[in-house]
């Protein structure tokens, strides 16, 4: 009753002494121990996860008390693995338990918000009389009041507004840029939609709707692997880490598991305790380093050189010396190393490898009458003559039944042995040449390989060798044949590729790569396969990361590991496995509407649109060999990825220099109206050069991108590589660049422009619920549900669940989720567009996409339409013309109803389709009909977020076994498989939204993924391709050693390569006066961080706490002993590109020569002003710049053909270096002064105009 | 009423009840506050060990002076005459301020100038600090001027304010006999009579609840469960 009292009962307590009266049993009040109980009651839990950019996919109990959310815990109720093997829970790491922080914060986006003086403009406009478009336009048409919004971005300046105001300024802004520029002139930008589909497929069925641009953004981000779909035709697919604990041998190389993929890190060290060995490559001392048995500490960026060492010692001691039958026998099926190869005469005596040999150079084309050139060749040891046997990307599309990995001749149906190498039977040996790289050595090796002599079907005497036989030479393994470069023992350091010479590179120790290669393949023999090597950021973010992971994959090839579980190349970094994809593309891409979709490639996009290529100082033909046919020697960089675009390779969003619509109308008042006569039409403008692709001119105002979303993600703050070129060029914001930006002179295919431009977008919205930098630089702010407070779905490749975000509590404030918020803008959108729009007819530019029949462009030489090669053929040797009639009045109906195409023309995923009229039915009852008169009447409801969850799982055969089973019938039809089997025991399985709040579920096994989804093995990549024989998406069927288009031999990159570091020559044209002071030269690394998922988290209270709470930067205690840095003090990292302040942390742990900047430190926690800048402070981003390259546009070529972040060049940034030096805490500036005229109009740094 | 009597004859009365409700309020109703807030994880170990030690023993020993001299007969059962008490008194009373305003002041200064004590500190606890510390340096004071009497014999303030305080503990307060005390005897009192005021509402409340217990207390202690709970 009364705590006082309760102490004064003296007489009544109850006191027994026991043990002798060292113990004593009391009764005191213990009602205190309810405040403590308290802390962890609740009212209900809500499982939810977090729904951006981690890989994790971990599911969460989120608990509500008192209607707020109160803390989250991890969930634990995963269905079981299999016993043999640990589970995959408790996933979880401290970013994700201190998510909640974020539901009550300061950074807390609340309300929507504009910046004041757009706001102020536009009503103004307004209350002129204009309507909301007319308003927009004016704000447009004049040059000054755009000047006094775009200027002041990222200088603060915002204020509340309403939905309905601020959702009417973006569709009056989305209208304009359609009606005056084109709807190809409004893009969006979203990161990886696994964690949060919904949300994903809000903003871009949105855009796609009123014909915007998706950007993508694995390649952008760099995470893409351009090495996985060279070598399989697979954007990327990897084990499920449970996986790992299947294997018996482990290298892991440039991924920080415990750090970045904290959940599953625990297989890592699980599979320890089984005996498996662990071999860690890493420049630093990383977290992932502590597991390891052995360390190999090889230079940053030297990967290559340490694996094709290893490659070395495999191919000649399990391949030459004492061959392995089960290596043989994997290669001769599963790889392109029997494949025949054509030899270039470039000498006299000397060639060069060329192009597969195909049927069609056969008299005959060995019984192929289908694709013959898309046929490739290989010499059967039985029957003693060339087959080409079944399989390769011509047997895919235009026939059916012979698309499959069996080894036979596909003309007699006969069973065949493809020989792997002629030698002993060879005809001659050939003088070869390989291109080489490695800095101060010779740039072509020659070396001897095993031929025979053929003749062709246009009567010329050829030279073939199988890939193997080059292979093997070109690793300058011995097999007696003599000649140069051949290596004469491992100790031979001056010949390349040996373990001697790779010391002189990596710094690794001969002995240690020597060992690891052996027990790496020794044990891949003994266990057919289960070697496997797990890569990521550290070895994919260089600039030739294909050269980097190709010398992995190469090495588990070698050793027969792809496909095996426990075996095979693990890449984790920004991948993603969104599981019931083939459900949600059509309803993310609005492809239930409109049929084909505009896409973009982000990175081309940005080196464009941002003026990165104004600025480039690599020099492409540096990269080309001196064999290269080198059709294009002289263009700069970018001028390829123009040449992409216009030969269809490459996507080219915005078009033309033309307004799509109006294109469409100008071909129709010349009378053509039917798709193939607009296209006809278009190739003739291009042909005339009366029409020009947008990329031709990209500084031109006609061809600028205006409009731009980015939602669920922090584009400016994060990934804006070139930062500063983001913030000058498209923004038109204060920036850092330093550089004048004359470079791009050079270009022979773009039209140069003295006066670059300044703040191409009128308009950019975020979309967010916290401020970040992408906010910050916005003219516009949407308040967001948090993943807290909205319902979606979240899929990972790291386990094979499906789990979902759930609605704990009702979106804070004023926010909305993001499929109301586009909801709501697609209602404005409708309600304007039904006055300025109406029906119009789009006109589409769209690639030769990968996993359709246009993937088989131009098979054995590049013709450029431009250069008077060849006719532009829309679809063929340029881009395919569509037309798309959009009646934009429309456009919240079709938002918000699942569209009749999906009845008429079915669904399907890479290629495969089948109908799917039933669950299209389904969904009428499921979701209900929609009931407002109109187009969308009766048609299943996609308003609210949950009926989108049921639709994507009814339609996809991940989450409906029907659906898998139509899916892998439509497989067995083009290959001639029996495949249903794969998925029978789950055929009656249907997921529905609620019983994923109920638990977890394990996915259908689908032909959308490599690896099956068995109770038998861990899901794991390649596996049906090697189990069930169906064929890799590439042009042999199979696995690549060797990729063989013209662009790739020209840049020597046919086999792999060692390719150094590249000189980016950022830190030449640093001020002078700067150089003068002490200061260090490094590379600068960003590798991904301990305390947050790229920017998030980072900026939360929680994990400030935990490290320094601002910036920093990693530098070698040593290094920093030389300029007389001390722990904590302020640096400036500073290059031609930008400069970024940071406090210097130093460590034993980081190695000499490099500086890490962990991935994503913003500017808006504790960051001062730049000295050099006189700007704020700037991220770790500023001192980065992109550098497109060449190989990553070729399209049209099977596994080489474009798809959305499946293929394309990719935003690589590891290669940069830096100048470090101290900045003394008395020249630290806030910069917390007012904003003043001066201020306003000093957007670039003191003395760069 | 005069002011006299204000101060002396009512106001010890308020000081005391407000001293006595005020903390069986707080004891019930706010056990989760009751604490000494202690700041000693914030510092040096070092300062504090003297700072603290200085101060807790100097105000306790000071505490005890003034209730036994005062407010016992102790040093009359002990034979002392009064010249011998105020003698023993004022060294005691002496040593023990000089000490406890060492400590005090080291406390001082570490609670303003130390940047993670400021922060981590409440206002209360530099005003009770603050006011402790002029209580004691007033207490001082008057032993400074007692010493001149002291050398002349002269005990009588001693003995009426003994008078006094008897006089207030047995509920018979007699204000006109402080009307021959110097004023900054007074004034020493009113602070002192005030601190009692303040303390239900500072951290001074943990003089209440000092864990004697354990040090009597068997090593294992099991409370019983409860219905309740």
């Amino acid at each position: 009753m009364s705590h006082f009292m309760d102490r004064l009962k003296f007489f009544t307590t109850k006191r027994e002494p026991f043990s002798g009266g060292h113990g004593v049993l009391i009764e005191d009040d213990r009602k205190w121990e309810d405040g403590y109980r308290n802390r962890w009651r609740f009212d209900k839990i809500v499982r939810s996860t977090h729904g951006v950019n981690c890989t994790g996919s971990c599911s969460w109990k989120i608990y509500v008390k008192n209607g707020l959310v109160a803390f989250e815990t991890q969930q634990t109720d995963y269905p079981r693995t299999r016993p043999d093997l640990p589970n995959h829970e408790p996933r979880g790491c401290q970013r994700g338990a201190s998510y909640s922080w974020y539901l009550y914060s300061p950074h807390r986006i609340k309300y929507p918000m504009i910046r004041s003086r757009l706001l102020e403009i536009y009503r103004t406009e307004r209350a002129s009389g204009k309507d909301p478009v007319e308003a927009w336009a004016a704000i447009q048409q004049d040059a000054e009041k755009r000047r006094r919004y775009t200027a002041v971005r990222g200088l603060g300046g915002f204020v509340r507004t309403e939905w309905e105001e601020v959702t009417e300024i973006i569709a009056a802004a989305n209208i304009h840029t359609i009606k005056a520029h084109g709807p190809d002139r409004i893009a969006g930008f979203s990161p990886i939609p696994a964690m949060s589909m919904i949300s994903y497929a809000a903003g871009a069925r949105y855009l796609d709707l009123i014909g915007g641009v998706p950007l993508s953004f694995y390649d952008w981000y760099c995470d893409l692997p351009p090495s996985s779909p060279q070598v399989w035709g697979e954007q990327t697919d990897v084990p499920e880490s449970a996986d790992w604990y299947n294997s018996t041998y482990i290298i892991v190389a440039g991924t920080n598991l415990p750090m970045t993929r904290t959940p599953d890190a625990h297989f890592y060290s699980e599979v320890r305790y089984k005996g498996t060995k662990v071999v860690a490559v890493a420049p630093d001392y990383a977290e992932y380093v502590k597991f390891a048995d052995l360390w190999m500490p090889a230079r940053a960026g030297t990967d290559a050189a340490l694996f094709m060492a290893m490659g070395h010692v495999v191919l000649k001691e399990f391949y030459v010396d004492r061959p392995e039958p089960y290596f043989l026998d994997y290669a001769r099926r599963f790889t392109d190393l029997p494949m025949q190869v054509l030899l270039r005469k470039v000498g006299k005596q000397t060639y060069v490898s060329d192009r597969f040999l195909r049927a069609s150079d056969f008299a005959g084309e060995l019984g192929q009458e289908n694709n013959p050139e898309w046929k490739t060749v290989v010499y059967d040891s039985r029957s003693g003559g060339f087959v080409c046997p079944n399989g390769s990307i011509g047997f895919r599309w235009g026939e059916h039944g012979k698309w499959n990995l069996l080894p036979r001749d596909a003309a007699s149906a006969q069973e065949i042995e493809a020989e792997l190498s002629c030698a002993g039977h060879h005809d001659a040996t050939a003088e070869v040449l390989f291109p080489h790289f490695a800095t101060g050595e010779k740039d072509m090796l020659s070396r001897l390989v095993p031929v025979r002599k053929l003749k062709l079907a246009n009567g010329e005497e050829a030279l073939v060798a199988s890939t193997l036989d080059l292979l093997i030479a070109q690793y300058g393994v011995d097999r007696g044949l003599g000649g140069d470069n051949v290596a004469s023992s491992y100790e031979d350091a001056e010949v390349p590729y040996t373990p001697a010479w790779q010391e002189g590179i990596t710094g690794v120790p001969r002995a240690d790569v020597l060992r690891t290669a052996r027990e790496f393949a020794d044990n891949a023999a003994k266990t057919h396969g289960k070697s496997m090597v797990i890569v990521g950021a550290g070895t994919n973010h260089w600039y030739h990361n294909d050269m980097n992971y190709r010398s992995i994959i190469n090495l588990v090839h070698l050793c027969g590991c792809v496909g095996q579980s426990g075996g095979g190349w693990a890449h984790y970094v920004g991948q993603e496995a969104l599981r019931p994809q083939a459900g949600w593309v059509p309803i993310t891409f609005a492809l239930d509407w409109y049929r084909p979709a505009r896409q973009m490639a982000g990175t081309s996009f940005f080196y464009l649109h941002t003026d990165q290529w104004r600025y480039e100082r690599v020099d492409a033909d540096d990269l080309l060999t001196s064999t290269a046919k080198g059709k294009y020697r002289g263009h700069s960089l970018v001028d390829y990825n123009v040449v992409a675009e216009r030969m269809g390779w490459l996507p080219s969003a915005p078009h033309f220099n033309r307004n799509p619509l109006d294109l469409y109308e100008e071909a129709a008042k010349a009378g053509k109206r039917s798709e193939g006569e607009v296209g006809a039409y278009v190739a003739e403008q291009l042909k005339s050069g009366a029409l020009q692709f947008a990329s031709e001119d990209p500084d031109n105002p006609v061809n600028w991108p205006r409009n731009l979303f980015v939602w669920r993600g922090n584009l400016i703050g994060t990934s804006a590589k070139g930062h500063e070129y983001f913030l000058k060029h498209l923004l038109g914001a204060q920036n850092g660049v330093f550089g004048d930006g004359q470079e791009g002179r050079a270009s022979r295919e773009i039209k140069w422009r003295d006066k670059a431009p300044i703040g191409k977008l009128d308009l950019m919205v975020d979309i967010n619920f916290r401020l970040n930098s992408t906010g910050a630089y916005s003219d516009i702010i949407l308040p967001t549900a948090t993943w807290y407070e909205k319902n979606d779905l979240n899929t990972t490749d790291m386990h094979p669940f499906i789990h979902p975000l759930g609605e704990a509590v009702n979106p804070g404030w004023e926010s909305r989720s993001d499929w109301q918020i586009f909801k709501t803008i697609a209602q404005a959108f409708s309600v304007l567009a039904e006055k300025h729009l109406g029906t119009r007819t789009d006109l589409l530019a769209t690639p030769l996409m990968h996993d359709t029949p246009a993937e088989l462009g131009q098979a054995t030489e590049i013709r450029d339409w431009k250069r008077g090669e060849c006719e532009p053929i829309p679809g063929k040797t340029m881009p395919h013309i569509k037309l798309v009639v959009r009646d934009y009045d429309n456009t919240y109906r079709k938002f918000t109803a699942l569209g009749p195409k999906l009845l008429e023309l079915g669904n399907g995923i890479k290629g495969d389709q089948w109908d799917t009229r039933a669950e299209y039915e389904s969904l009428v009852e499921l979701n209900g009909p929609v009931k407002e008169e109109g187009i969308s009447k009766g048609m299943p409801s996609l308003g609210e977020d949950i009926a989108v969850c049921n639709a994507i799982l009814a339609l996809s055969p991940e989450t409906n076994g029907e659906v898998a089973h139509k899916a892998w019938k439509s497989v067995e039809h083009e290959s001639g498989l029996s495949l249903t089997h794969l998925c029978d025991d789950r055929r009656g399985d249907k997921f529905t939204f609620a019983d994923l709040q109920v638990q977890p579920r394990k996915v259908i096994t689908s032909p959308t993924w490599s690896g099956i989804m068995s109770e038998e093995v861990s899901y794991n990549a390649a596996y049906v391709n090697i189990h069930e024989a169906i064929p890799h998406r590439t042009l042999t069927g199979r696995g690549h050693f060797y990729v063989d288009h013209e662009w790739m031999l020209d840049f020597g990159e046919g086999f792999c390569a060692y390719r150094p570091p590249l000189d980016m020559k950022a830190t030449k044209g640093v001020s002078p006066a700067i150089l003068k002071e002490p200061h260090l030269v490094l590379n600068w690394l960003t590798p991904h961080s301990k305390w947050g998922i790229h920017s998030t988290y980072n900026d939360n209270l929680r994990m400030l706490n935990l490290f320094r709470g601002g910036p920093v930067v990693w530098i070698a205690e040593e290094d920093a002993r030389t300029i007389g840095l001390h722990d904590n003090d302020w640096v400036e990292a500073i290059n031609v590109n930008g400069a970024t302040m940071a406090r210097a942390v130093l460590s034993q742990r980081v190695p000499r020569g490099v500086a890490i900047m962990y991935h994503a430190q913003e500017k808006t926690i504790n960051v001062p002003g730049s000295p050099t800048t006189g700007k704020r402070g700037g991220i770790l981003n500023s001192v980065t710049k992109v550098v497109v390259k060449p190989t990553h546009m070729i399209g049209g070529y099977a596994q080489l053909s474009y798809g959305m972040n499946y293929y394309g060049p990719v935003g690589s940034q590891r290669d940069e270096h830096v100048i470090i030096r101290r900045i003394p805490d008395q020249q630290i500036d806030w910069l917390e002064r007012p904003l003043t005229p001066e201020r306003e109009a000093a957007l670039n740094p003191p003395g760069v105009y | 009423m005069n002011l006299n009597l204000l101060l002396f004859g009512v106001y010890p009365y308020i000081a005391g009840t407000i001293f006595l409700v005020g903390s069986i309020i707080r004891y019930d109703r706010e056990q989760y506050g009751w604490t000494s807030y202690s700041s000693q994880l914030l510092a040096s170990r070092h300062y504090m060990m003297w700072a603290s030690n200085l101060w807790h023993v100097g105000i306790l020993m000071l505490f005890a002076g003034h209730f036994v001299g005062l407010l016992t007969p102790a040093f009359e059962w002990l034979g002392f005459n009064p010249i011998q008490h105020q003698w023993v008194a004022s060294s005691a009373g002496i040593t023990f301020g000089i000490l406890a305003m060492i400590g005090g002041l080291m406390l001082l200064l570490r609670r303003m100038l130390n940047p993670q004590v400021r922060a981590a500190g409440r206002k209360s606890d530099l005003f009770i600090l603050l006011w402790l510390i002029v209580t004691l340096l007033l207490g001082l004071v008057t032993q400074a001027t007692t010493v001149p009497d002291l050398i002349a014999g002269n005990v009588a303030n001693m003995e009426v304010l003994g008078g006094y305080l008897k006089g207030i503990a047995t509920f018979q307060p007699h204000p006109a006999m402080l009307a021959g005390i110097p004023l900054i005897y007074k004034v020493h009192m009113f602070f002192g009579m005030t601190m009692f005021l303040l303390f239900p509402f500072t951290r001074l409340v943990h003089i209440w609840t000092v864990p004697f217990n354990y040090l009597i207390r068997p090593y294992e202690v099991v409370r019983a469960k409860q219905r309740s709970i």
